[in-house]
């Protein structure tokens, strides 16, 4: 699914104007992940994209849309989205494996697919033998990638990731990093992915997009060439990656040399 | 941590306790047992001891005839038990007891869940909610007794009303505590409404009425027992009333006796259902 963004501002009823004009468009089956300083409106782009701002909270011009249509005219289930939050937001009163399932009992799959499902998906993870714990029991690293395989199970067209890594510890950190590299070279899903780690954002996505400072807007947009299958652990010491990393550095250290609230 | 598949192994901390641990914890809670039982022993042999039990082998440090020893109290109890009553007045009270914790939760749940969702009305009548939980619920007895009559119904409605105002604001403080993320993550894969509410705001306001449900019981034990004192015509705490005006203390300390064993009996049935049901939570915050 392609997703174009126009002219997208949102300013919240608070007071404050987290974005003014984003032009963004993400192609079916890109991998696509937005850099920015922090509070420069990256996830509040996201929460657009997903319906998640309600007229109340926020007002949102401009146009966002998926395959043509706009979001805010079409409900939630008709868009298809998954969203990976930077908290693994499970429900703590289900089990991992009723965690992974959740998304297709929404959509009313039938409980033996469910199962069958989620046990794929449990194998993909690593999670295999921990269906039945609850999630205060296992680690953040379980418990992100039981979130992630939570989105993965009603294959979603876009995934929407919002520093979904951002909690965990480097080396978890950077294993998660592969195996989201492994499903999505395999799968080539439509992902958007927010983070404030320029060198998790080189790693990761095919193009690297740099939002200004508040209210947000795309100040650059780097291709991050690094041929593809990737290893987190092998790039970072590719000159390639170096040479990638400082160039954007170079941009993004303006902006915090002119932010007087850094 | 990781093995080469970058798959995460079994963290001993966070998945059980070592074998050594648990039969440390075991031995340690066998003594525990014993040393509890002990403190109780201690506490019936010198209440027994000072009030001339134990066949007046030391002058009673008080009358026995005010503070009788337990084993009068027992021995009453087993007599009032042969006679029957006993267990019709059981009956009695703890037949009010649960249909006041029965009816109290449903009605609490339900204006709790009414309000939680329907806030333009919650905030207009919640001083006048607060006002209602701050008054000593057992104080509207005599207004029930005069509207209800004698017989249990008025027993039931004081067991009700003080359970209601407990599930009442579990409630309402449960659907207004639902965590939103919770609630964003499911909106995202399409949840409705309805599904929002079953996956999420249930749960959740289940998740604070178990955590209120032993005070419910024990409440709910209190509102029949105190409505029995009051005016009522038969039950436990009517029996103890009688009882206490005849000076008949072996029975009155005889029914004190057992209320005290059916709150505990009743408290922990409160707590392993608690547990249960809420062993999805973190353990440190059950304790």
């Amino acid at each position: 699914m392609d997703i174009e963004i126009r002219g997208l501002g949102i300013r919240f009823r608070a007071g404050v104007e987290a974005a003014r004009g984003i032009d963004l468009t993400v192609r079916s089956g890109e991998f696509v992940a937005v850099v920015g300083p922090s509070g420069c409106g990256k996830s509040t782009m996201l929460n657009a994209i997903a319906c998640l701002l309600s007229p109340e909270e926020a007002e949102v011009t401009g146009e966002i849309l998926a395959d043509g249509k706009d979001v805010r005219s079409c409900a939630a289930r008709d868009l298809n989205f998954g969203y990976v939050f930077q908290r693994d937001n499970l429900l703590p009163w289900r089990t991992i494996a009723d965690n992974v399932q959740t998304g297709l009992e929404i959509r009313g799959v039938d409980a033996p697919s469910r199962r069958k499902r989620t046990a794929e998906l449990l194998e993909l993870a690593g999670l295999t033998g921990f269906e039945h714990y609850y999630p205060h029991q296992v680690s953040g690293g379980m418990r992100q990638r039981t979130s992630l395989i939570r989105t993965l199970a009603y294959d979603p067209d876009v995934i929407l990731m919002d520093e979904p890594f951002g909690a965990l510890d480097a080396q978890t950190r950077m294993i998660l990093q592969g195996e989201l590299l492994r499903i999505w070279e395999r799968t080539h899903k439509t992902i958007l992915f927010v983070t404030h780690d320029l060198a998790e954002a080189i790693i990761l996505a095919q193009r690297v997009v740099l939002f200004s400072k508040r209210p947000g807007f795309v100040r650059q947009v780097y291709e991050s060439d690094l041929p593809y299958p990737r290893d987190p652990f092998e790039l970072r010491g590719s000159p390639r990656f170096g040479e990638l990393e400082t160039t954007i550095w170079q941009t993004l250290r303006d902006d915090f040399r002119s932010d007087p609230t850094a | 941590m990781a093995d080469a598949a970058g798959r995460l192994s079994v963290r001993p901390d966070r998945v059980g306790a070592g074998a050594p641990e648990a039969a440390r914890r075991r031995r340690a809670g066998l003594s525990l047992a014993f040393k509890r039982g002990l403190a109780i022993a201690a506490l019936f042999g010198g209440w027994e001891l000072l009030t001339g039990g134990f066949g007046g082998v030391i002058r009673p440090a008080v009358n026995p005839a005010l503070f009788p020893p337990p084993s009068l109290a027992i021995a009453d109890l087993v007599a009032y038990a042969r006679s029957g009553l006993l267990l019709t007045d059981m009956t009695i009270t703890l037949g009010a007891a649960f249909a006041g914790l029965f009816l109290g939760t449903v009605g609490g749940l339900l204006l709790g869940l009414l309000l939680g969702y329907w806030r333009s009305v919650a905030d207009v009548v919640e001083p006048i909610l607060v006002a209602f939980n701050s008054l000593p619920r057992v104080a509207l007895a005599p207004v029930l007794i005069i509207w209800l009559g004698l017989g249990i119904s008025s027993k039931i409605f004081l067991s009700l009303f003080t359970v209601f105002f407990i599930v009442f604001f579990n409630t309402y403080l449960g659907v207004r505590s639902v965590d939103p993320d919770l609630v964003k993550a499911i909106k995202v894969m399409g949840g409705t409404r309805g599904q929002i509410a079953r996956m999420v705001v249930m749960p959740s306001v289940f998740s604070w009425i178990f955590a209120a449900l032993r005070t419910s019981v024990s409440f709910a034990l209190t509102g029949a027992v105190v409505g029995e004192f009051v005016g009522s015509t038969a039950g436990l705490g009517y029996r103890m009333n009688i009882a206490s005006g005849l000076l008949n203390t072996p029975r009155v300390f005889g029914i004190l006796l057992l209320l005290m064993v059916i709150g505990v009996i009743l408290v922990e049935l409160a707590k392993r259902v608690e547990l249960r049901l809420l062993r999805w939570r973190p353990p440190t915050l059950l304790q």
